[in-house]
């Protein structure tokens, strides 16, 4: 509204410029002196093709690139302002015979005419120019969903490529870790790669894992399946959900405490451990991670830890003793899982062996210290406990009072 | 979410009224059996008692089967042959405690005992006062309830008000202060009953009423008509309850639907049990103590049988033993097993040729079947035994 009038403004006191203009031009006798405008028509504007300037809005520059500027590049789109458009029909609707219409309609002439000034349309371009700018999310559906957001780690990317008749059936694939990897080379500098680790299994006991770096990122995915899908690894899993017995295991500076779970007990664990058990098709299992949790890491010890594994039969050969399970599910019924082969008389180890401290190599998770508020260290806190000190254990002692009455 | 818990809690009561309020056409009308006389010196006897644990038998699979818990956590531990078979024997002690059977006692009636009568506190209130020793340590059978009536008699209480401030006081898990809806309703204890879940009523049963109670009689005699009925007896087969199942028939005479089950389950000792548990309830002049004396020392009791099978797992897979063990396992008998059977189908025809069998053909005919199967067993087993050598012991 304010825009039309200031418009009309302008136009009028244009007009009148003109108007005066003339008058001088026409009264006076003085030479005629063009004054010139200065208008300067060029500019990037019309100078470059659309597609050089919608490029400077929305890429890097390759230097900038290089540095790892414009990680939102991408999220702007070019638009395309031609688009909803066609000749013949602009802001104001005019007929052009010959144009948009017949010249001749019947016996009758078509002349120029204005018609109404077509507003719908005009609004019409504006929102399909606004829905083409922005940057649509990826939708993604729940069950597809990674560990974050629309990431890739924790994603699925289907089974391994077959290998010439061979087909991956029954076979998934998780991302573990998508990075960027850089290397310097001679000639080309500062080089970006995408390094995708991922591991690939059909949910019962066959899985392998395995890394891959292309420049870009589906190459990398594709490489790293295909990789993982030629290096699997046979995993023999107890009762087909779980693992054989608790086990510690290590790469580098990570630690695994895995520990062998009942039935419905699910999978308490890192997110990378839990894909991986899903992938193998362990169900049931605790782990705990001590000291880096590195990706690469955590998966390279975790198959080291699996395929470590004894049966129940071995260990019991191995210690020379019977091997026993209780579930509290069965009321603590005797449930034999592994005698010794050859059955003489057991040579009696003065140490009694503790079947979990045998499985985890004699070590064991490391409990850490709550960390106390910050207040235990105040002068106000010591006082607050000289002060409770004379009504420690009383409440222990009145019910100890109360049932030494009745004996 | 508060409200609707409240609007929840609401339902609920309104079902529990409305339970309270069809009480009268509910499965707590007496029973068309009924004990006449008291059973309780004839059942905790302990021969029946012997009679009714070898009819029960113990599969401890069944007995240790899975079951819900709040901590299903498992222990796995290595354990020295002595300490696995001193576990053995505690596992077989633990499942027999288990098996106990819940008493079968006479109905008990209310008698009304004044302790005094005080006419000058008539009208001092217009409630009753009840006045419950809650003593640490007794017996909730020995716990005084005594009741002050408004007209100022002092009373012992009834059985309902006694077993209900026991419950206030002291509560027994899983008894509710209601009728359970289960037991309420007709059509939801008779959908139980046609779902075949026998074992979950009889246990509810025995958590909610005491066995003297005439609606732990009354839901009981139900739950075992309906059990003749649907002839699914295996169902309650190494639980506590078959016990009592077999005690109902014996004294009521209908056990013939269950002796035909434990015939063609080749469970002879198991019939001739029942058989002799029926002449000794109703005095009927057959000697049948030799017959259980033999029996009983070529059958293995129930608790043994289950240490030896638990037991098995020591045996050395190269014994000399094995093929012989091996031959048993797949006829499943045994020379003392035949014997026995001879012994006790002669016993069992002895039984249905007499007029306190009903059910005649049926359970003829199921004893020549089974006569021939064991025959053929019985050459199949001296055939194998010939052929791979092995001595006649």
């Amino acid at each position: 509204m304010s825009q039309t009038l200031i418009r009309r403004l302008v136009n009028q006191a244009y007009s009148r410029n003109i108007f005066i203009y003339n008058q001088s031009l026409l009264s006076s006798n003085e030479p005629i002196l063009p004054s010139y405008i200065g208008l300067r028509n060029t500019s990037f504007f019309n100078k470059l093709p659309a597609e050089d300037i919608w490029r400077g809005v929305t890429a890097v520059s390759n230097a900038g690139k290089k540095r790892g500027r414009g990680k939102g590049s991408g999220k702007k789109v070019a638009k395309d302002l031609n688009k909803g458009q066609s000749i013949g029909f602009g802001k104001c609707g005019r007929i052009w015979p010959g144009l948009n219409s017949p010249i001749i309609r019947g016996n009758e002439l078509i002349s120029q005419q204005k018609l109404n000034e077509n507003l719908d349309r005009e609004n019409g371009i504006l929102k399909l120019r606004d829905s083409m700018g922005s940057f649509k999310l990826m939708k993604l559906n729940p069950i597809d969903r990674g560990w974050s957001g629309s990431k890739m780690p924790g994603r699925s990317i289907g089974p391994p490529d077959p290998v010439g008749d061979e087909e991956f059936v029954s076979f998934d694939t998780r991302v573990l870790e998508n990075k960027i990897v850089f290397i310097m080379k001679g000639n080309m500098g500062r080089k970006r790669r995408y390094s995708v680790l991922s591991v690939t299994g059909n949910g019962n006991g066959l899985a392998g894992f395995a890394t891959a770096k292309a420049p870009e990122v589906r190459t990398a995915l594709r490489k790293s399946k295909n990789r993982a899908g030629q290096k699997l690894i046979n995993i023999s899993l107890c009762e087909n959900r779980t693992i054989f017995h608790d086990f510690r295991t290590d790469f580098g500076k990570t630690k695994i405490f895995c520990f062998q779970k009942p039935d419905g007990y699910g999978l308490v664990c890192h997110r990378a451990i839990q894909t991986i058990c899903k992938v193998i098709g362990i169900k049931d299992l605790y782990a705990k991670i001590e000291g880096s949790t590195n990706i690469q890491n955590i998966a390279k010890a975790f198959f080291i830890g699996l395929m470590t594994q004894r049966s129940y039969q071995h260990i019991a050969n191995e210690t020379n003793s019977n091997i026993v399970q209780q579930q509290n599910t069965r009321n603590r019924f005797i449930d034999v899982k592994g005698m010794p082969c050859l059955n003489s008389t057991p040579t009696h180890n003065t140490q009694e062996i503790d079947y979990m401290h045998f499985t985890l190599g004699n070590q064991i998770v490391l409990q850490r210290k709550a960390t106390v508020p910050f207040y235990v260290y105040s002068k106000g806190h010591d006082l607050h406990q000289f002060k409770k000190e004379r009504f420690r254990n009383q409440a222990n002692v009145r019910l100890h009072k109360l049932v030494t009455v009745y004996d | 979410m508060h409200l609707l818990r409240s609007l929840r809690q609401l339902n609920g009561l309104q079902g529990v009224r409305q339970a309270i309020r069809q009480v009268s056409s509910a499965p707590t009308k007496p029973a068309a059996l009924q004990y006449e006389r008291d059973p309780q010196p004839l059942f905790t006897d302990a021969e029946t008692q012997r009679l009714l644990q070898s009819m029960t038998q113990l599969n401890l699979d069944k007995v240790y089967r899975k079951r819900t818990v709040p901590d299903n956590s498992s222990e796995t531990k290595f354990m020295s042959n002595e300490q696995l078979d001193n576990e053995f024997q505690d596992l077989v002690v633990r499942a027999q405690h288990m098996l106990q059977m819940p008493p079968i006692v006479q109905i008990k009636k209310d008698v009304e005992r004044v302790i005094a009568k005080d006419a000058a506190l008539k009208d001092f209130a217009n409630s009753k006062f009840v006045f419950t020793d809650i003593t640490f340590g007794r017996r909730q059978s020995e716990r005084k309830v005594i009741v002050r009536d408004t007209d100022g008699t002092l009373a012992y209480a009834t059985l309902d008000t006694t077993k209900r401030m026991n419950q206030l006081y002291f509560p027994l898990e899983g008894r509710q202060s209601y009728t359970p809806r289960m037991f309420a309703l007709e059509e939801l204890l008779a959908k139980c009953l046609a779902e075949h879940k026998y074992e979950f009523i009889l246990d509810r049963l025995l958590v909610q009423y005491e066995p003297h109670e005439p609606e732990f009689h009354n839901i009981s005699a139900r739950v075992f008509e309906h059990l003749n009925e649907s002839k699914q007896f295996d169902l309650l087969r190494s639980t506590r309850h078959f016990g009592p199942m077999a005690f109902f028939y014996a004294w009521h005479r209908c056990i013939d639907d269950l002796l035909y089950d434990m015939i063609r389950r080749d469970y002879l000792h198991n019939a001739v049990e029942l058989i002799a548990l029926s002449y000794k309830l109703h005095n009927i002049p057959v000697e049948y103590q030799a017959t259980l004396t033999e029996l009983g020392k070529l059958h293995p009791t129930p608790a043994e049988s289950a240490l030896t099978e638990l037991r098995s797992v020591f045996r050395r897979h190269d014994d000399k033993h094995n093929i012989e063990q091996e031959i048993h396992t797949a006829i499943g008998k045994k020379e003392p097993d035949f014997a026995a059977d001879e012994i006790s189908l002669k016993f069992i025809e002895q039984y249905i040729a007499s007029e306190h069998a009903l059910k005649k053909v049926q359970l003829e005919l199921a004893v020549q079947t089974l006569k021939e199967v064991n025959r053929e067993k019985l050459m199949l087993f001296q055939g194998l035994k010939k052929a791979h050598g092995v001595q006649a012991s």
